[in-house]
């Protein structure tokens, strides 16, 4: 039977602080979502000042990541190079801020943020994931 | 035009339509809903509730039922039921990730706890429309965090038996008062 890493709520406050961190450094007010590698919403924290909306988005950007397995940006490039029909695809919302959580070759998770620009989004779900080491 | 013949078929027009040259809707004296209560009784709402809050809450719970050994899903929202903190607990069931924000929700919107909607529905049938109002959640384990009065949040949590959601629920809102 084959084993495999799984994120523990421990692991998910070590990512979300890291992340939430990097986004006071900047004087960002965002929401950071952590999901499984199945789309199943594992932690989540909405900063003072970021809407509801934000909270909806981090979590369809964690789980565009942590389900198909790669950085949400893929996706929106993929369309923005002509591919439309990307756009229909279920569950994916293919916005820059959502990035995989890569351990040992598998992908166990998503990291899915949502406030400011799309590129700094993903830079604070950059800085959460590296916290795991 | 349609025309009813039956006795049955003019009651049921009647029921249905709401003109003024209609009468009203007779009262069922056996229904208790049909009292009129001479003041609104609620909990005003306050500040939206902040992530220091919402952690503090959060973690106050999440410390009781890790002390109790029972894996819970623990959600925070806003007055609005958006929400503002989440954690599901290492082994705590799938469902559970919907349902504490669920009650979350539920309890922040109605400004409640959830367990009314749960004891009300077991009364009978005359308070079963309460399962057609938008976003209720008849099940306890979703109450109001309260500061200085005000409503500024909610916190829901499920994971374990009804009773042992809102032992968790409560611990978490108390931690604010």
């Amino acid at each position: 039977m084959k084993t495999r890493p799984m994120l523990t709520l421990d692991d998910c406050r070590r990512i979300s602080a890291a992340a939430e961190a990097e986004a006071k450094k900047n004087n960002w007010n965002v929401c950071i979502a952590i999901l499984d590698d199945g789309g199943h919403l594992l932690h989540l924290a909405r900063m003072d000042g970021a809407s509801p909306a934000n909270a909806r988005i981090a979590v369809e950007k964690g789980r565009t990541a942590a389900e198909s397995r790669r950085s949400s940006l893929v996706w929106e490039e993929r369309i923005k190079a002509g591919r439309n029909s990307m756009l229909g695809m279920p569950g994916i919302t293919p916005v820059q801020g959502g990035l995989p959580i890569i351990v040992e070759g598998i992908c166990v998770g998503g990291v899915g943020v949502s406030g400011v620009q799309s590129h700094e989004d993903e830079q604070i779900a950059a800085a959460g994931i590296k916290a795991l080491g | 035009m349609l025309r009813f013949s039956s006795f049955a078929g003019s009651l049921s027009a009647v029921m249905l339509m709401t003109s003024t040259a209609l009468a009203q809707v007779p009262p069922d004296p056996a229904n208790p809903n049909e009292a009129v209560p001479e003041k609104a009784t609620y909990v005003p709402y306050g500040p939206t509730i902040k992530l220091d809050q919402a952690k503090k809450a959060a973690d106050a719970a999440l410390a009781e039922s890790t002390k109790r050994g029972w894996p819970m899903c623990i959600a925070v929202v806003d007055p609005s039921g958006d929400l503002v903190y989440f954690v599901k607990m290492d082994d705590c069931q799938y469902a559970s990730i919907s349902i504490a924000q669920h009650k979350a929700r539920a309890s922040a919107k109605y400004r409640r706890p959830t367990v009314v909607f749960e004891r009300l529905l077991g009364r009978g049938p005359f308070f079963s429309y309460l399962a057609t109002l938008d976003d209720v959640i008849a099940s306890r384990g979703g109450n109001p965090i309260v500061v200085d009065g005000k409503i500024i949040g909610a916190i829901g949590v499920s994971g374990g038996t009804g009773s042992q959601d809102d032992l968790i629920s409560q611990a978490g809102a108390a931690s604010m008062k």
